[in-house]
């Protein structure tokens, strides 16, 4: 079953089927949150919180949608609502030296490579819109025509600026290399 | 080629996304110019790094909080189900209205327009303060119900709940913040006077300690005697009752 037949059914008020889409999105939401609020306790609270106004909200699904655009474009919103709220900016106040501690996993983190720690730093760096936009071509792989359809631009828009975004990352992330 | 240009063109060549042409212009400019191979190498490899990047594990707790709450909303749609009938005869109501006429119709529609959106803001507000899974959104919630003007009492009662009893103190000083705003409401008077002998968060007795003075709340003197009395009470908590005796009396 698609996703979008999926969420016909949520619609229409067989409930149980969100659990289908629970289980298919529910790890690339959280990533996303994780990596754009670089807090993963935050992140847990905030990919619950899309799941829920998934329901809620569930009579906003318009037929002819795709599923995956609209879901991440709940998942923004909850970010850019909890952000308005707290009235601060994960920019202004991340310490980029404690990311990898806020968004991994105590037990895992000896075995994530160095790297990786070095590329989420560096990701911490970068604006949001910048984040965001890696995250969702990179990380989650979204075309850039669903990129710009969430995001209300044009996809030569949305490709000039993911491009713009990897050469500042690539910036940041090998000048903490050589450091 | 200009350098932006340079730099999409070798994303996409990383990306596999050119055409025959392009890619061996690429290629060209790459064999010919030491800088852009160094640009090429570093964006490659960190392409790669994101390609291959772990995905972060999230706490098994997120799937329980989201089972439970299915499981929550499926037995209240039941309810709305059974509640179906009551609101078709509402719909009928409003059909005979415009049926009545072309002004009647207009008048009525933003009417439930406006219920519908006062409705589901309530509706979003009291979700969100009754999430008991998560400090912030029941936060949150508070901080919208700052924004109204007037609360109706299901969110005053569910204000002065968080403000007696929620586990988190900041979510039981930003209910008693919100609460401070709607004083002028009898029903908030009532509930934070009768809050007073109940609390036993410092940090809120004190807050509510001075709401009630600034309010000059002339009834709590006696509770903030007793408080005063109290020496199992901690000392702060028994300066501010007394300097708020001091100032009430």
């Amino acid at each position: 079953m698609t996703d979008e037949s999926i969420m016909e059914a949520v619609k229409r008020g067989d409930l149980r089927q969100a659990s289908i889409l629970f289980e298919r999105y529910h790890k690339r939401i959280f990533n996303f949150l994780a990596k754009m609020t670089l807090d993963r306790e935050l992140a847990a609270d905030l990919t619950q919180n899309v799941f829920f106004r998934l329901i809620r909200y569930r009579e906003s699904f318009r037929p002819g949608r795709r599923f995956e655009p609209w879901v991440f474009q709940i998942a923004r919103n909850v970010f850019s609502d909890h952000y308005q709220t707290q009235k601060n900016r994960v920019a202004v106040y991340v310490d980029v030296e404690k990311v990898k501690d806020n968004i991994e996993d105590e037990n895992d983190g000896a075995e994530r490579d160095e790297k990786e720690r070095q590329l989420h730093q560096s990701l911490a760096r970068l604006t949001d819109e910048q984040r965001e936009l890696l995250i969702l071509t990179r990380f989650e792989q979204m075309k850039y025509e669903d990129v710009a359809a969430i995001m209300q631009t044009s996809v030569a828009n949305i490709k000039v600026k993911v491009h713009r975004a990897l050469l500042k990352l690539r910036e940041y992330y090998f000048e903490v290399e050589k450091t | 080629m200009d350098k932006e240009k340079l730099t999409g063109m070798i994303i996409d060549y990383i990306d596999n996304n050119l055409s025959e042409e392009e890619r061996r212009e690429v290629e060209a400019e790459l064999s010919g110019n030491a800088e852009s191979k160094g640009l090429y190498e570093e964006l490659r490899e960190l392409v790669h790094l994101i390609n291959s990047a772990t995905p972060i594990e999230m706490a098994p707790r997120v799937r329980e909080d989201f089972e439970r709450f299915l499981e929550k909303e499926i037995d209240s749609s039941k309810k709305v189900v059974r509640l179906q009938s009551f609101f078709y005869r509402i719909a009928a109501a409003v059909l005979l209205l415009v049926v009545g006429g072309w002004v009647g119709y207009v008048v009525s529609q933003r009417h439930e327009q406006r219920i519908a959106e006062i409705e589901s803001r309530i509706d979003g507000m009291m979700a969100m303060m009754e999430n008991e899974l998560s400090a912030s959104q029941r936060l949150r919630g508070v901080n919208v119900v700052m924004t109204l003007d007037r609360p109706d009492d299901e969110i005053v009662a569910a204000l002065l709940k968080l403000m007696n009893d929620d586990p988190n103190s900041n979510v039981r000083l930003a209910a008693l913040e919100a609460l401070g705003r709607f004083v002028d409401e009898q029903q908030v008077r009532r509930g934070i006077i009768d809050a007073l002998p109940k609390q036993r968060d410092p940090v809120v007795q004190i807050a509510l300690i001075q709401l009630l003075v600034k309010i000059r709340e002339k009834q709590v003197l006696d509770d903030l005697q007793k408080i005063v009395d109290d020496e199992e009470t901690i000392q702060a908590v028994r300066d501010e009752a007394w300097a708020g005796i001091l100032i009430l009396s």
